[in-house]
């Protein structure tokens, strides 16, 4: 029906759409869930930080070994935060420390007490 | 001299000779230096001791401030100024300027134009107020006729020891009575329990000891004021308070260099001191 | 002998007495503003901006001192931190609530340190880049320090009373940020310390007042590490 120029034509004005669109998809970075829109679900690491770090209030009621047990679990988090992007690397493994370094601190008082 | 050889015209004597002038030069010099290092200067008039230059900006616009103790001193206790207000004792330390003044910091705390003293309001210091500008009442340096009090006036009803006023005789007769509390600014405290009197020994062992009285002290101090910025808490005989150290302006010298009492009075410190010392 | 001795060492004696002090003198108070001002220049000067400027007297009414030291995670020392405007940018440090989107008392709160920046940004980054700057503030200490109980020293302001009379509110929870609510800390009782200076009174030592505002990781172990009680000796001039 149409002459070879034509079907030419239009292929190139096509494909000169289609390169804008996906560059200009690509600037606006992607599709956007709308679950990412809204506040991020939480990682399970960080459930387990918020876990492990939100008893440090009744860290003098604890028994040895549930501080213990707490102390295991702070280190377990240790190499999932360190493959962090570099500031949450650098907040949570501050946090981490303090939190750590808390229970740590109330389990030597309390086996220094024993003594 | 046996160093000599009997030609006096030698090299080498004359080499000696020349050692000899310079080795008592270096002793004459050495001497000379240490005793102005030694011993305290000769404190000013009367009416110039105790006086404060203040000329951290000054020359930009109205000239230098001149703050004259003696006035002061008479009416509020040294913890007023130095603690509740927070002047320091070292010359540029505090850091006042025009802005800090109007803003009721430094000066401006009682001079406001508000505040009362004796049932008047106090001159605002660095007023913006075109009509009530009185800037030469302390920008005064070089300037004759614009202070209002005049010293010799001022103290003439004074107690006066053996330099100029004995401000501890002029309070105990009531004739001055500082105050400790300025209202807006110092806060209420509990007083705390004073240390008794304590006996500092001297270096020398013709020389009196020192005897220390805290409570004489605390009356216009407080305890802020020195501790622990000028005398830090330490074991009794780690820090060796000296007379070098005192004319340095350091320790006791902070206040008694230039402005409490001078560091000549000896007997101020050193009670009975021996009879060739002023 | 060298000539040049006789000149060097008269010299030498006169100087030797002259060395600087450090105690012995007294240094001005900062000015109730001034107290608790902390300047951090890690990166700013690098950048072309002046350094911030942050004073901990507007922070202090809003939040507990754990709010920001120990869940936000600034560090207690200069240069300990290592804040970044990068880290700023994504939300951390004073990014978690400087973001621009944040509303307190009915204001947005400004973004700190965004990824683009043009012109008129000029504006929000001198709030906090200022050091050296003549900034007008959003907040006047003599308004804002005005209606609460004085005390000497410091900010001139009775904190503890200022909070028990409810003049302010220091929040101790910040939501998507904080692990724990943190109110009720099971802790020591209060203790006393005895000085080593003859007629000084006792220290009496509270945890509970301490706990309100910090925490328990705030001060152990960084701070306080000593686990028995009196192996640790305490002394005003560690202190100051």
């Amino acid at each position: 029906m149409f002459n070879a120029k034509f079907k030419a034509t239009i292929v190139t004005v096509l494909l000169f759409i289609g390169l804008v669109g996906l560059c200009s998809v690509r600037a606006m970075g992607g599709p956007q869930s709308s679950a990412a829109q809204a506040e991020p679900a939480k990682e399970t690491w960080q459930k387990e930080f918020d876990d492990v770090c939100s008893k440090t209030q009744d860290a003098m009621t604890f028994s040895q070994k549930e501080l213990t047990d707490l102390i295991r679990r702070c280190d377990a988090l240790q190499p999932q935060i360190e493959k962090l992007d570099e500031s949450r690397k650098k907040v949570y493994m501050g946090r981490l420390r303090k939190c750590r370094g808390l229970y740590v601190y109330v389990l030597d008082a309390k086996r220094n007490e024993k003594k | 001299m046996s160093m000599f050889s009997m030609q006096k015209g030698t090299r080498k004597n004359e080499r000696r000779l020349l050692l000899l002038v310079l080795a008592f030069g270096v002793l004459l010099l050495g001497n000379i230096t240490s005793a102005q290092i030694y011993l305290p200067k000769s404190p000013p008039e009367p009416s110039e001791y105790g006086k404060v230059i203040l000329d951290n900006y000054s020359t930009a616009g109205p000239g230098a401030v001149v703050f004259d103790h003696w006035l002061h001193r008479s009416k509020f206790t040294c913890r007023v100024c130095h603690v509740d207000v927070g002047f320091a004792m070292e010359a540029k330390a505090t850091g006042i300027s025009a802005s800090t003044n109007r803003q009721g910091f430094h000066c401006g705390a009682c001079h406001d134009g508000k505040k009362l003293f004796e049932g008047k309001p106090i001159f605002a210091a660095c007023s913006d107020a075109a009509n009530d500008q009185q800037c030469d009442r302390c920008h005064s340096l070089g300037k004759k006729g614009v202070r209002k009090y005049e010293y010799r006036k001022f103290t003439a009803k004074f107690p006066k020891g053996i330099y100029a006023v004995n401000w501890e005789a002029a309070e105990k007769s009531g004739v001055i009575k500082p105050v400790d509390f300025v209202e807006g600014l110092s806060v209420k405290k509990a007083p705390m329990q004073s240390r008794e009197d304590f006996a500092l020994k001297a270096g020398y062992s013709w020389v009196h000891p020192i005897d220390f009285s805290h409570e004489k002290h605390s009356i216009w101090n407080g305890c802020e004021l020195c501790h622990p910025e000028i005398f830090p808490s330490a074991p009794k005989g780690t820090i060796h308070f000296s007379m070098f150290s005192n004319i340095e302006g350091r320790y006791c010298g902070a206040c008694h260099g230039k402005v409490a009492f001078p560091l000549n009075n000896c007997r101020g410190c050193h009670g009975g001191a021996p009879l060739w010392a002023p | 002998m060298n000539k040049k001795i006789f000149i060097a060492l008269p010299l030498i004696l006169v100087f030797c007495g002259s060395a600087p002090s450090q105690t012995g003198v007294k240094k001005k108070r900062p000015l109730p503003y001034e107290y608790g001002r902390v300047i951090i220049d890690n990166y700013s000067d690098k950048a072309n901006l002046a350094p911030v400027v942050f004073e901990h007297w507007i922070h202090r009414s809003m939040f507990t001192c754990r709010v920001c030291h120990v869940d936000v995670g600034f560090a207690m020392k200069a240069g300990a931190t290592g804040i970044t405007a990068a880290d700023n940018a994504r939300g951390y440090y004073c990014g978690t609530c400087h973001n621009g989107k944040n509303v307190v008392d009915g204001k947005t709160v400004f973004q700190a340190c965004s990824r683009k920046v043009n012109l008129e940004d000029e504006k929000r980054c001198v709030r906090c880049h200022s050091y050296g700057q003549k900034v007008a503030s959003d907040f006047d200490f003599f308004k804002f320090s005005q209606p609460l109980p004085k005390e000497r020293f410091g900010n001139g302001l009775d904190w503890e009373k200022s909070e028990e009379l409810g003049l302010i509110k220091p929040a101790s929870f910040l939501e998507g940020v904080s692990s724990s609510k943190g109110n009720a800390f099971v802790v020591q009782k209060d203790f006393a310390l005895n000085p080593k200076v003859e007629g000084m009174p006792d220290i009496i030592f509270s945890h509970k007042k301490h706990t309100v505002w910090n925490g328990c990781e705030l001060c152990h172990p960084d701070i306080f590490m000593g686990v028995k009680r009196g192996t640790v000796k305490y002394s005003m001039v560690d202190i100051s």
